[in-house]
């Protein structure tokens, strides 16, 4: 008897539709998987078998039982095949009805005593499955949220039974926890409230909400740096349906959504630590492509804490995600792309020992020393960023004097600014433009420096609800160019 | 007496000649040498070399007790620059960002008064020097090794753009690398050339002492930056200080040793909703959040203010601190 049950593969963060094939004739007792899989597929085997005792049904008694994943070209990883694997035994063995299967996908890992574990990716299963058609998805009751987002009925289960009376119309699925409000999820957010004191950063984190420009923080060692960074995404608008659904995609495959929490809406925020590879970074990996940190950060913040000690091949790497909003990750084998629009907030100390601008310490570091320090960081790298400050050590009045101004109403002034750079962008007046033109003058501001001041004067315009870009805009904008290099 | 031949046989021999050795070596070396095309081959390379007997060495250098028995010089400048009064400022590598502004606006004002501005492209001090100077005038490098050598790496730049408005000149033939004893060899020519010697922030036992040292042996006048006493990077400069250097608080006072008229430039018009700003910073060096808290202005303003005043060359910035330029009298 030859029995079919549907289920999607993840090729990068994109389903691929499998069918899996259950075949049962006489012979030697054997269970064989074929169609490329791997390991942690192959072991399916023993889990499907246990679960089947477990929910006391019956395994087909001397019985040679063939699986195959079709398309047999497709790599197939993971432990998601482990449900659809065991309905399609138990419908070719006559214990689920085949009919009860038509319009259903299933997902999910089975434990030894059949119950279902929750895998990554449901999400982008479920897309699969609508695009194909289906109208149901059996899953883990925990994934049974993210597969709702995709507008697939979800069939949450706990336990393979579960599964099999709800084919045989004995039972209904229980109903999916309800998903967290957008709001509770917000207030969970650090606040910039926090922060004490610091008056330069948080304007400078407001200018690069309001405008999207990346930021650049330098300073000793624990003078708040990460802090501020980590409240970045507190300023910034909640994403829209689509980018929320794009970033809840990136983060089911890649197993980081907190649970029924439903589609992110606050912008991520990722920190990944200097050791970090170029596959961490960007995506890839030696099996299945995975998107890496920047994809992670889509639609967020990327933070880069102590940005020299990053290896040079990653930062380099950097640069294609921050100007395409993409990656592009390919191997022999397979190719991928993932969305990668990210936000970028680098820190860095003034030197490598940390004690420079830090009236507390000595810093001892040589000229020499403090050279290689930066000219980790390249000049097309160090473009990148339109805002760049130093973070001076707060002194202690500032930090028992009262709290900061709260994120919601920094929030409000950062939306009424992107609305007025979106449909009104400011122009410079003749007296901006003059400024803007003495200042190139008589500093070292590239070309490129200058288009940055004149990005940042546009958006503090607009903050400031000004509908023309005002010489104070361009002189406060002139005071977040990056330090030149050439004072060393 | 041919000094190109002393200068390549000292390079050859890693040796330190003044004059002609009585040597059988030198006078093979001497034999085969064809100055001709060495001279020819120099001036391929844009390099001029000048001996100690010709009419355009430095007069002031001719008149130290060890004058180089010529100089390798290369840069667009006539040689008639050392003609002018010439001022040394010379300091610490590893300065400090207050070292580095002090020498920078004194070799800027030292310019614009027609001074040329001496030092010896090392980090530091040295560097904010010469780019001070060029902002308003010239300057020259004295290197102790060959001038094409741009030594630091780091300062390439910096030499090329001091090779097409000023000098670069060394004892030593092109070739040559930078050894540690060349150094104070090279510090002698930097005090020599010129009428005084600053010096702006030196650690105990450091070049710039030795420099200061030589100048003093030959007469010239030493000057140094008063520093933080409590700092290492001033302790050798303050103990000129004590010695009995000429304290430098102003512009005004290395002029005054000179004897050169400052250049008065029309003062920049401060607006007065600046002056609070400027103001606060006088008082002492301060970041932007203690201005702030100082002024009790934003800091959107605050930072808009300084930015203005940045550019009209009353305040400067390092490391995120603010400090008022050096007052010019």
């Amino acid at each position: 008897m030859l029995a079919r049950t549907v289920t999607h593969a993840l090729v990068g963060i994109d389903p691929r539709r499998v069918e899996v094939e259950a075949h049962i004739q006489g012979g030697i007792p054997s269970f064989a998987i074929v169609g490329l899989a791997d390991r942690a597929c192959q072991e399916a085997k023993a889990r499907v078998r246990s679960s089947v005792a477990a929910a006391e049904l019956e395994w087909p008694p001397s019985a040679r039982v063939t699986i195959n994943l079709a398309p047999a070209a497709l790599r197939k990883e993971g432990s998601g095949f482990d449900l659809p694997i065991a309905l399609a035994v138990l419908a070719a063995s006559y214990q689920v009805p085949e009919r009860s299967l038509e319009g259903h996908a299933a997902f999910g890992e089975l434990g030894l005593d059949g119950r279902l574990r929750p895998v990554p990716g449901a999400l982008v299963a479920a897309e699969g499955a609508r695009r194909a058609g289906l109208t149901h998805l059996v899953c883990a009751l925990e994934s049974a949220p993210e597969v709702a987002l995709a507008g697939v009925e979800p069939v949450g289960v706990r336990h393979l039974g579960e599964a099999v009376s709800y084919l045989r119309g004995e039972h209904e699925p229980p109903e999916p926890p309800p998903p967290e409000d957008d709001f509770e999820v917000l207030a969970c957010v650090p606040d910039l409230a926090d922060v004490r004191g610091q008056e330069r950063a948080r304007r400078a984190l407001e200018i690069a909400a309001a405008g999207g420009h990346n930021l650049l923080l330098a300073g000793p060692p624990g003078t708040g740096k990460t802090m501020l960074a980590r409240r970045l995404p507190s300023l910034l608008p909640l994403l829209g349906d689509e980018a929320a659904l794009e970033v809840t995609r990136i983060h089911s495959v890649c197993g980081t959504l907190p649970p029924a929490a439903g589609l992110v809406r606050v912008p991520p925020f990722r920190a990944p630590h200097h050791s970090s590879s170029v596959a961490g970074l960007i995506g890839g990996g030696a099996g299945s492509l995975r998107p890496g940190e920047v994809s992670l950060a889509h639609r967020g913040v990327l933070f880069l804490d102590e940005l020299p000690e990053f290896q040079r091949p990653v930062l380099e790497a950097l640069r294609q995600p921050l100007e395409d909003g993409f990656v592009s990750v390919v191997r022999v084998a397979m190719r991928a792309v993932f969305p990668a629009r990210f936000q970028l907030i680098a820190a860095l100390n003034l030197c490598p020992c940390g004690g420079r601008g830090d009236p507390a310490a000595r810093c001892a570091c040589t000229p020499e020393r403090i050279q290689r320090y930066r000219e980790k960081l390249s000049r097309a790298l160090l473009d990148r960023f339109d805002l760049a400050i130093t973070v001076p050590r707060p002194r202690g009045h500032e930090l028992a004097g009262p709290a900061g101004e709260r994120s919601a109403a920094i929030r409000a002034r950062v939306l009424a600014a992107r609305e007025r750079l979106r449909t009104a962008r400011p122009v410079r007046t003749t007296s901006a433009d003059e400024l803007l033109e003495h200042a190139v003058e008589r500093l070292p501001l590239s070309g490129r420096g200058h288009a940055r001041v004149a990005r940042v004067a546009a958006t503090i315009a607009a903050l400031a609800d000004a509908g023309e870009v005002l010489p104070e805009h361009v002189a406060e904008a002139l005071s977040y160019r990056m330090p030149s290099e050439a004072d060393r | 007496m041919s000094e190109l031949a002393v200068a390549l046989f000292a390079a050859s021999t890693d040796s330190h000649l003044l004059d002609e050795p009585r040597s059988a070596r030198f006078e093979r070396f001497r034999a085969e040498l064809d100055e001709r095309t060495v001279l020819a081959d120099l001036g391929r390379r844009g390099i001029r070399w000048v001996a100690r007997g010709a009419p355009g060495y430095p007069a002031r250098l001719r008149r130290i007790h060890d004058p180089p028995p010529g100089l390798f010089v290369r840069g667009a400048a006539e040689l008639t620059l050392f003609d002018a009064p010439c001022v040394a400022i010379v300091g610490a590598r590893a300065c400090s960002a207050y070292g580095a502004a002090v020498a920078a606006e004194l070799a800027r004002g030292l310019a614009r008064a027609g001074v040329v501005v001496v030092s010896g492209l090392a980090r530091g001090v040295d560097g904010a020097a010469h780019r001070g100077a060029l902002d308003t005038g010239t300057t020259v490098a004295v290197l102790g090794c060959g001038v094409d050598r741009d030594y630091p790496r780091a300062h390439r730049l910096l030499a090329a753009s001091i090779a097409e408005r000023g000098l670069i000149v060394s004892e030593y033939p092109p070739g040559v690398e930078p050894m540690p004893w060349r150094f104070p060899a090279r510090n002698r020519i930097v005090a020599g050339l010129c009428d005084a010697t600053v010096v702006v922030e030196a650690r105990e036992r450091s070049g710039a002492l030795i420099t200061a040292d030589l100048a003093l042996d030959e007469g010239r006048e030493v000057l140094a930056v008063p520093g933080e006493i409590t700092s290492l990077l001033s302790k050798g400069s303050n103990h000129l200080l004590r010695l009995g250097a000429i304290p430098v608080t102003c512009l005004g006072d290395v002029l005054a040793v000179i004897g050169v008229e400052a250049v008065t430039t029309p003062a920049v018009a401060i607006e007065p909703r600046l002056e609070a700003v400027r103001a606060a910073v006088a008082e002492a060096p301060a970041a932007i959040d203690e201005l702030v808290g100082k002024t009790g202005l934003s800091a959107a303003v605050v930072a808009a203010a300084l930015a203005e005043l940045e550019l009209a060359g009353a305040v400067h910035q390092a490391d995120g601190l603010y400090r008022v330029v050096m007052p010019a009298s």
